[in-house]
C-alpha cells in the first residue's frame, strides 16, 4: 500500500493506493488518524484500492469513529467496486460516509 | 475439473499478500465468475489472518509456517489450512454481531458468508489446527 496526502483548508484528503491487509493497517491507521486526532474533515479517497479485508474495513470504523468523537467527519469516496462489495458484506454502507 | 495445490508460508502478516497470490493463481485455473474468485480469495486471506492473529497471539516472531491447500472435486471446493498455534476451541470462534460496530471481529463473518461450511478436523497429522472450509461452485 503507498499513499499521499493533500490538504486544502480543513480537509485532508488521504489518497490510498493498493491493497490493505493487516500487514498495512497501521501504517494507515498512523496516516488518517492524527487527521481525525487534529479535528480535520478527513476524505478517504479509495479509488486505487484494489482489495481490503476485515483488517481495512476496521480502519474505516476506527477512523468514522474517532470522527465522531472529535465532532468531524471521515467521509470515503470514490470506492472501487471490490471494495465496495465488502463495505457492504459488513453492512456498513449506511454507517460510513460513503460518496 | 479436479484439482489439487498446496503451499506453505511463513506465519506473518508478511505473508499475506503471498497468500492473495498464491489463492489467484489457483482461482485462474478453474472456471469462476471474477466477482466470485475474489470472494473466495477474501475468505482464504481472512483464515489466513486469523491463524496469523490469533493462532499466534502474543507471539512476536516465529519460525513456523502454515500450509494451505485448494482442492477442487469436480464442483466441490475445499481449502484446508493447517499451522501449529494455539489449539482453536471450535465453540470460540465466533464473529461480532453486526450491529455492534467496532473495529475488528468480522474476518470469521465473512468467511462464513462466502463459504458453504467451516469445519476444524481432528487429523491434524503433525500440525496443531486442521480447518476446512467448503464450497460448491
Amino acid at each position: 500500500m503507498t499513499y499521499k496526502v493533500t490538504e486544502e483548508g480543513n480537509v485532508s484528503t488521504v489518497f490510498l493506493n493498493g491493497e490493505i491487509d493487516m500487514d498495512v493497517t497501521e501504517t494507515a491507521k498512523e496516516v488518517i488518524l492524527p487527521l481525525v486526532d487534529a479535528g480535520k474533515e478527513v476524505h478517504l479517497n479509495l479509488k486505487d484500492v484494489s482489495y481490503m479485508d476485515s483488517s481495512g474495513i476496521s480502519v474505516l470504523i476506527e477512523s468514522h469513529q474517532k470522527a465522531l468523537e472529535k465532532n468531524t467527519k471521515v467521509i470515503v469516496k470514490e470506492v472501487s467496486k471490490s471494495v465496495l462489495k465488502v463495505i457492504m458484506m459488513a453492512k456498513l454502507e449506511q454507517i460510513l460516509n460513503l460518496e | 475439473m479436479n484439482l489439487s495445490e498446496s503451499k506453505d508460508f511463513p506465519v506473518s502478516t508478511a505473508s499475506l499478500k503471498e497468500v492473495r497470490v498464491f489463492s489467484r493463481e489457483v482461482f485462474e485455473k478453474i472456471n469462476l465468475p471474477q466477482e466470485q474468485k475474489d470472494e473466495l480469495v477474501l475468505a482464504i486471506a481472512e483464515a489466513a489472518q486469523n491463524i496469523v492473529k490469533h493462532g499466534y497471539k502474543g507471539v512476536e516472531q516465529t519460525t513456523d509456517r502454515m500450509e494451505i491447500k485448494i482442492s477442487l472435486n469436480d464442483t466441490q471446493l475445499e481449502i484446508g489450512f493447517y499451522d501449529k498455534g494455539k489449539p482453536v476451541v471450535p465453540g470460540n470462534v465466533q464473529h461480532r454481531k453486526l450491529d455492534d460496530i467496532k473495529p475488528g471481529g468480522l474476518g470469521t463473518f465473512f468467511i462464513k458468508q462466502i463459504m458453504d461450511g467451516a469445519v476444524f478436523k481432528k487429523d491434524q497429522q503433525g500440525w496443531v489446527n486442521h480447518l476446512v472450509l467448503t464450497k460448491k461452485i
